[in-house]
C-alpha cells in the first residue's frame, strides 16, 4: 500500500493544474471577497468577515479534491491500471486504500496552507489549536471519504466533475459559507445543518476564536466522521463494481 | 504446467469464452492467436488471476507473484519516470532495498532504456513505452510471463528488442503466452499456438505440427505460356497477382513440371519460387476467414 502512497503523492505533488486549484486559487478567492466584503465595513464587522470567509472558502475549495480522486480511479481504470495491479500480490482493498490516504494528505496539507495563509496575512486568531488539528483531519476525512463513494461510482469524468461542483458548490451555498446562515431563509437553515460544510465551518469558526466548547466540538466531531464514514461505506459498496469494469 | 479446463466467460448477455481448454508445458513460448474480439486478452486475464469470475478450471503452479502480466494498453503512471514505474511493480510484487535496486538495473538494461530512467514517461516514443510495460512485469523475475498484443503499434527496432528478450526468456527456461494477431510474430518466436476464434479454441497444437495438418506448400509461377496444361492434377491452381499459384503436396514435382513445360514450348519464366506455408494459411483452412477481416 505505501507504493500506491508514494506514487499518487509523488504524481499529484508534481500535478501544476492541482496546485492551482488546490492553492492559489482559493487564495485569489479568499484575498478578493475579503477586500470585497470589508470595503467600508468597521474593524469589528471586517474581523467577523475574515473569521468567516478564511475557514469558508478553505472548507469550499477542500471539497474540489474530489475531481482530482475521480479523474485518478477512472484513468486508471481506463488505462488498464486497475488490471495490472490486480495482477500483482497486493490486495485490491489496499489500492482504494493507498489512493484514499494519498489524497488524505494532499487535503490536509491544503487546509494548513490556507489556514496559515489566513493566520500570516489577515492576522486571524487560531486559539484553539488542537481542536483546529482535529477537526482539520476530520474534515480530510470527510471530504475524502465522500469523494472516494463518487470517484468509484461515477463511469464519466463529466459526471464526476458536475458531481463535485453540486457537492462543493451547493453544499457551499446552503451550508453557510458563502452568506452568514442566521441571514438565510427559515428552510435554508434547517438544510445548512444537514451538511457537513455548515457543521464543519461553525466549529473551525469557533476554535479560531477560542469558544469551541466540548460538547459542540463532540458533535461536530461524530457529524463530520459519519459523514465521512458513510462515504467510505459507500465506496466499498460499489467498489466491486468499478474492479469488476475495470479489469473488463 | 499450465492447465485451462472447460473455461467460460459471459459478459452480460455475451460469451466471451467457450469451454476453452488448453495444457501449456514448462519453459514453452505458447502463442494465442485470433482476431480482435475472439477472447484472448479475457482468457489471458482470466489466466494472470485477475478474472475470478469464470465458469471452469485453472491449474497453475505459481501464484500471483510468479506470474509477470504485461497488459495490451501501456498500463503505466505518465506523469512520473521509469524510475518511479519500475519501483512502484517492483514494491507491489514485495521487492526493497538493495535488491530492488539490482533489479530495476537489470531490467533498465534489458529493455534498453538505461539512459532515460529519470525521465517522465510522457517524453518516451510509443515503443520504449512498451518496452517500459514488458519491463514492469518481470522485475521480480516470475516463471511465467504472460502478454498481451505487446508489439502494437511499435517501430520496428522497438520490435526487434522485444523478440530478442522473448528469446532470452525461452533461454532461460520461462514459460512465455504470447497473445497477438500478427501471424508472423506467432510463427517466429513460439513453439506452440492455439488458434481462438469467437472465444472458442479452434485448433491448438506445435507450430510445425500446424503446418504440416492445415497448410500446403505452394508454388508461385509467372511468366508467358509456362504452366502444364494438367497442372490441377498436381495441385489446386489459382489466379493472383498476374500469376499462378499452385497449392500442392508435391511442390518440388510442380516446379519440375512448369520447367520442363516451360522449356517445351520456349517460354519465358519471369518468377517461379516455393512459397512455404504460413500460419495465416492455417486460420483460413480453419475459419474460412483472413485473420484481419
Amino acid at each position: 500500500m505505501n507504493a500506491v502512497i508514494t506514487l499518487e503523492l509523488k504524481k499529484n505533488l508534481q500535478d501544476r493544474g492541482l496546485l492551482f486549484w488546490a492553492l492559489i486559487l482559493p487564495i485569489i478567492f479568499t484575498v478578493l471577497f475579503i477586500s470585497v466584503f470589508t470595503s467600508g465595513a468597521s474593524e469589528q464587522e471586517s474581523r467577523e468577515i475574515i473569521l468567516s470567509i478564511v475557514p469558508g472558502y478553505t472548507i469550499m475549495f477542500v471539497f474540489f479534491i474530489m475531481i482530482s480522486m475521480t479523474e485518478s480511479f477512472l484513468k486508471d481504470s481506463k488505462i488498464g491500471m486497475v488490471a495490472r495491479i490486480a495482477g500483482t500480490p497486493l490486495p485490491s482493498n489496499l489500492y482504494l486504500l493507498g489512493k484514499w490516504i494519498s489524497c488524505m494528505y494532499i487535503v490536509f496539507i491544503q487546509i494548513t496552507v490556507l489556514l496559515l495563509f489566513g493566520k500570516l496575512v489577515y492576522q486571524i486568531p487560531l486559539e484553539q489549536p488542537f481542536y483546529l488539528i482535529v477537526l482539520s483531519l476530520l474534515l480530510t476525512f470527510t471530504v475524502t471519504g465522500i469523494g472516494l463513494a463518487l470517484a468509484v461510482t461515477v463511469k464519466t469524468s463529466n459526471m464526476g466533475i458536475a458531481l463535485t461542483q453540486v457537492i462543493a458548490l451547493g453544499g457551499a451555498l446552503l451550508g453557510g459559507l458563502w452568506v452568514p446562515v442566521d441571514r438565510m431563509p427559515d428552510l435554508s437553515q434547517l438544510i445548512s445543518r444537514l451538511l457537513p460544510q455548515y457543521w464543519a465551518h461553525q466549529a473551525l469558526q469557533d476554535a479560531m476564536a477560542g469558544t469551541l466548547q466540548t460538547v459542540e466540538f463532540l458533535q461536530t466531531f461524530l457529524i463530520l466522521f459519519g459523514f465521512g464514514l458513510a462515504g467510505f461505506i459507500l465506496a466499498l459498496f460499489f467498489y466491486p463494481n468499478f474492479l469488476k469494469r475495470a479489469k473488463g | 504446467m499450465l492447465a485451462v479446463k472447460n473455461v467460460s466467460k459471459t459478459y452480460a448477455s455475451v460469451r466471451a469464452l467457450n469451454n476453452v481448454s488448453i495444457n501449456i508445458s514448462n519453459g514453452v513460448c505458447y502463442g494465442l492467436v485470433g482476431p480482435n474480439g475472439a477472447g484472448k486478452s479475457t482468457l489471458i486475464k482470466i489466466i494472470a488471476l485477475i478474472i475470478h469470475d469464470f465458469d471452469g478450471e485453472i491449474h497453475c503452479s505459481g501464484q500471483k507473484n510468479r506470474i509477470g502480466y504485461v497488459p495490451q494498453d501501456i498500463a503505466l503512471e505518465e506523469t512520473v519516470s521509469a524510475l518511479d514505474n519500475l519501483s512502484f511493480f517492483g514494491k507491489l510484487y514485495g521487492l526493497r532495498g538493495k535488491e530492488l535496486k539490482t533489479r530495476i538495473n537489470k531490467v533498465l538494461a534489458d529493455i534498453g532504456l538505461e539512459e532515460r530512467k529519470k525521465d517522465k514517461v510522457q517524453s518516451f516514443s510509443g515503443g520504449m513505452k512498451r518496452r517500459l510495460n514488458i519491463g514492469c512485469a518481470i522485475l521480480h523475475q516470475p516463471d511465467l510471463i504472460i502478454m498481451d498484443e505487446p508489439t502494437v503499434g511499435i517501430d520496428p527496432q522497438s520490435r526487434l528488442h522485444i523478440f530478442q528478450m522473448i528469446e532470452r526468456f525461452k533461454k532461460e527456461g520461462r514459460t512465455v503466452i504470447y497473445a497477438s494477431h500478427y501471424m508472423e510474430e506467432i510463427e517466429r518466436l513460439c513453439d506452440e499456438a492455439a488458434f481462438i476464434d469467437r472465444g472458442e479454441i479452434v485448433e491448438n497444437g506445435t507450430i510445425e505440427g500446424l503446418l504440416q495438418k492445415y497448410a500446403n506448400p505452394a508454388v508461385y509461377v509467372k511468366g508467358r505460356n509456362c504452366l502444364p496444361e494438367n497442372i490441377s492434377q498436381y495441385g489446386t491452381v489459382s489466379e493472383r497477382n498476374g500469376g499462378f499459384f499452385i497449392t500442392s503436396n508435391a511442390p518440388l514435382e510442380v516446379m519440375e513440371k512448369i520447367i520442363e513445360c516451360s522449356k517445351r514450348h520456349n517460354s519465358d519464366i519471369e518468377q517461379l519460387e516455393l512459397v512455404r506455408p504460413r500460419l495465416e494459411d492455417v486460420f483460413f483452412s480453419l475459419t474460412g476467414s483472413q485473420l484481419r477481416d
